[in-house]
């Protein structure tokens, strides 16, 4: 698949920039096209592998922004995008959009940024294109507290009945102990950039290295195009590509043998891919639509093996529409299955989330309510016998 | 944060000439040299010395109610030990302190009266000497390059009659021509102190509060220290705020901090304190430089992971502790931290010490000793550093023990001055029952503060010293 990308806010921003370089590092190319699109004119400084063009500072005239930020406001992220729209536009203009198949917007969705002015976008790139429009959104942990929830049971809403399939990250789910702020950070988006950039960049290679069971990208966008929230599997297991001389030769001798242990190995690989840690706890069988990308040397990919670890995951996922493929990466050392969940319906920690921002909200609303009258109530004593200087 | 810092009285100019020495020690740049010291009393301005003489702005030197230092000879009492030092707090009288101090249970510490010099404490000529003095305020404000300023912080004593009086008169000034943010930073007179400057400080309160964005509160009581000359006490009280501003308006501006995950953004200390009220400042400080343990720690280190090499990560649990510790121990103006309505906290140190799950869990524990949902949090990586701070802003405090006392004492000050003994004796009474209810456990104040003597010959001491 090609991809314009789009990331808004801190952690989108930084997303982008993780996956641009992933793709640099195992020689794939998703990302046609990169912006970033920030509040805070020192966060848009932060991504290493986009050019000064390609970075928008939005709302640095906004009274309440000045280009510091938005203070976790997302109600200022959206007023802002709203108000700098032609200023998003104007940048995009330089998209060739037939190009790319697809638009993807990251964004972190507890801040106020990302969750405030990624809809926006949005709303905007729906209007401009027909290309689908897909978001990759990143949910607060538990710990980060009430307003990020809210932002982000909010943003939630605006961003799965706006986007043509929402791509769900739970903070929570990469939390670790002994990790630094930087390294926490760090290895999440690692992670992210790992599963969206194997799993979108399926299908790009050229016709050459195509093989018949290779996964297109219209395969990709037919199981995303349930709408709703998505959650994706990843597992890899290193492989020792071996093609030269005799070992080459000595292998093939053994193939009948090779092929099975290869066949159990690549249905493992997808037990584990959708077993550990999917981006979004869920619950597989809710899932709509599902598919499994192979990226690997091709001759590690056993036949056997894709077609029992698809008809596993039709099981497990409760749906006829499992498709499976490969993505042929002959020079690469690993085998990676990453498994996409379409439209999962049952994740529990998104009712979490709900659950905390329904709380907040109320708090917040209780606060709004007697603020100005306990501030007067502090500063005035009792029987109002003392008298302000002017 | 880029602030405009403006000082207004002898406190006022002292934290400011102390904020910009603090900022030039850390290699913050805060203020950019956007600073203003405003004074009816020419001595404590030229007892600065970071500020240059443009950035000085004597007003009053012309009108009738200003007693000026230069044209008049020397005021009748002669032991002021350290009025050149402490204008802002002014000086024990020892003489006629004495007295009328006598029945309470603190006689042997100084009691603190208005500085004659100036407004003489009156805040009403403050207030007065400022307005006319209006275009002489807009020409030194002119020079605050509003631009390079997010917000603007004015710094005043709350008891002066100076720093109460042209605060106010100031305040409704800067709100008039910006439309940044305008904060104001309000020091709180000792229960020490006369009755005249807790009558002025309540009032000041009544003016600042509804007016500027938020208002920063230090309380002198909570942080005297009966056992210090009075000059060290305040020099320390002084340190303490200039720190903790800093901490605050100066996340982020360090000219050697690097690349920070969750950056505190100016919008976030705008955000906060923009529900206005009371804000008061929380913060704890531990050393990470211990004795290395822990075998990740090592292996970090070999990695290359920790660039200093020395510090080893702070756990979770230290860290949580340390947040908690921030909150729990002396806040700038003590509170009832659940009715804090918006909370920021900025961990700043080593950035390898600065564990994820402990900054986590550690903002969690805000926002439920807090009880409020609204609690931004962002880290500050400082490199050359030991020390691993956790600073907390509690924002629109509104159950402030300190306060109501302040006020009662005021009420009780202005009603002897007017009202007949008899209802007096029984209102007084009642004071001191409500003030041992809600003192707060840590609370410093003694309820001989209300004793009916003091208030009426403290209240004479004032008229004495106006004369």
């Amino acid at each position: 698949m090609k991809l314009a990308t789009i990331g808004v806010g801190n952690a989108g921003s930084k997303l982008i920039d993780q996956m641009i370089e992933f793709e640099f590092e195992t020689g794939r190319n998703l990302c046609r096209h990169a912006l970033v699109i920030n509040t805070a004119r020192t966060d848009l400084a932060k991504p290493q592998h986009l050019d000064e063009d390609r970075r928008v500072l939005i709302g640095d005239t906004h009274q309440k922004a000045r280009g510091h930020g938005v203070g976790g406001d997302a109600e200022i992220g959206a007023e802002v995008a709203k108000t700098d729209i032609d200023e998003i536009r104007r940048v995009f203009d330089d998209v060739e959009i037939h190009e790319v198949d697809a638009v993807l917007v990251a964004a972190g969705l507890g801040g106020g940024t990302g969750s405030g002015a990624a809809p926006v976008v949005i709303d905007e790139l729906q209007k401009m294109y027909d290309e689908p429009v897909y978001g990759l959104g990143v949910l607060p942990g538990t710990y980060e507290g009430g307003r990020p929830a809210l932002n982000a049971a909010r943003s939630l809403q605006s961003f799965v009945n706006k986007v043509d399939n929402f791509i769900a990250f739970d903070n929570d789910a990469w939390r670790s102990r002994g990790q630094t702020i930087e390294q926490g950070y760090e290895e999440m988006n690692e992670e992210l950039a790992t599963r969206i950039v194997t799993l979108l960049a399926a299908g790009e290679v050229d016709e050459s290295e195509v093989g018949e069971n290779a996964m297109d990208s219209s395969d990709i966008m037919r199981t995303l195009d349930t709408g709703g929230v998505s959650s994706i599997g990843y597992a890899s297991t290193d492989v020792t590509p071996a093609k030269e001389g005799l070992l080459a030769n000595f292998k093939e001798t053994e193939e009948p043998q090779s092929e099975s242990t290869d066949a159990a190995k690549i249905k493992g690989l997808v037990r584990r891919a959708t077993n550990s840690r999917l981006t979004v706890p869920c619950d597989v069988s809710s899932a709509d639509r599902a598919l499994i990308v192979f990226a690997g040397p091709p001759e590690v990919i056993s036949r056997k093996g894709v077609e029992s670890a698809r008809e596993w995951l039709e099981h497990e996922a409760d749906t006829v529409d499992v498709l499976a493929g490969d993505d042929p990466r002959p020079d690469s050392s690993t085998l990676a299955a990453v498994v996409l969940l379409s439209n999962v319906t049952d994740t529990p920690r998104i009712s979490e989330i709900q659950d905390q921002a329904v709380d907040a909200q109320n708090k917040i609303q209780e606060q709004d309510a007697v603020r100005e009258e306990e501030i007067q109530s502090l500063i005035t004593d009792d029987d109002n016998d003392l008298d302000p200087i002017v | 944060m880029k602030i405009a810092l403006l000082g207004v009285g002898g406190c006022g100019t002292r934290i400011v000439d102390q904020f910009v020495r603090a900022e030039r020690r850390t290699g913050r740049s805060v203020t950019g040299g956007n600073v203003l010291a405003f004074h009816t009393e020419s001595e404590p301005l030229t007892q600065t010395t970071a500020l240059s003489t443009d950035r000085r702005v004597l007003l009053g030197d012309t009108h009738p109610a200003v007693l000026r230092r230069d044209t008049t000879s020397s005021p009748t009492h002669t032991d002021r030990p350290n009025a050149s030092d402490n204008p802002q707090h002014p000086s024990g009288k020892s003489a006629t302190s004495n007295h009328q101090d006598g029945g309470s249970s603190r006689s042997q510490t100084p009691v603190f009266d208005v500085n004659e010099y100036g407004v003489g404490g009156d805040p009403d000529v403050g207030a007065q000497v400022a307005k006319a003095d209006r275009p002489e305020i807009r020409r030194a404000l002119d020079k605050i390059d509003e631009t390079e300023a997010a917000a603007t912080l004015l710094v005043c004593g709350l008891g002066g009659g100076t720093g109460s009086g042209v605060g106010s008169v100031l305040l409704e000034e800067l709100t008039d021509i910006y439309e940044t943010s305008v904060y104001t930073l309000g020091v709180l007179p000792a229960s020490t102190e006369s009755n005249q400057r807790a009558v002025t400080a309540a009032r000041g309160l009544r003016t600042l509060v509804p007016r500027a964005d938020s208002t920063v509160l230090v309380d002198n009581d909570t942080w005297r220290d009966d056992r210090d000359a009075i000059a060290d006490c305040y020099q320390s009280i002084n340190s303490m705020t200039v720190e903790r501003l800093l901490a605050v308006f100066g996340a982020g501006e360090a000219s050697t901090s690097f690349e920070s995950e969750l950056r505190i953004d100016p919008a976030d200390i705008s955000r906060t304190l923009a529900v206005g009220g009371v804000t008061t400042i929380g913060r704890a400080t531990i050393e990470t430089n211990t004795e290395s343990h822990g075998l990740l720690a090592r292996i970090l280190r070999l990695l290359g992971r920790s660039p200093t090499s020395g510090s080893t990560s702070v756990s979770a649990s230290k860290i949580k502790k340390l947040i908690s510790r921030a909150v729990t121990s002396k806040l700038t103006l003590p509170c009832d931290i659940t009715s804090a309505d918006r909370v920021l906290l900025i961990l700043s140190g080593p950035p390898d010490t600065i564990s994820r799950k402990g900054f986590e869990t550690g903002r969690y524990l805000l926002e439920e000793e807090t009880e409020t949902v609204e609690v931004l949090a962002g880290d500050e990586p400082i490199q050359n550093t030991t020390e691993l701070t956790a600073t907390v802003v509690l924002a629109n405090v509104t159950s402030v023990p300190q306060i109501d006392q302040l006020q009662r004492r005021a009420v009780s000050t202005q009603d002897t001055a007017s009202t007949p003994h008899s209802t007096e004796q029984t209102e007084t009474t009642d004071h001191v029952q409500i003030q041992s209810v809600e003192s707060p456990p840590d609370g410093d104040t003694t309820p001989a503060e209300f004793d009916f003597d003091d208030v009426d010959t403290a209240s004479e001491t004032t008229d004495s010293s106006e004369q």
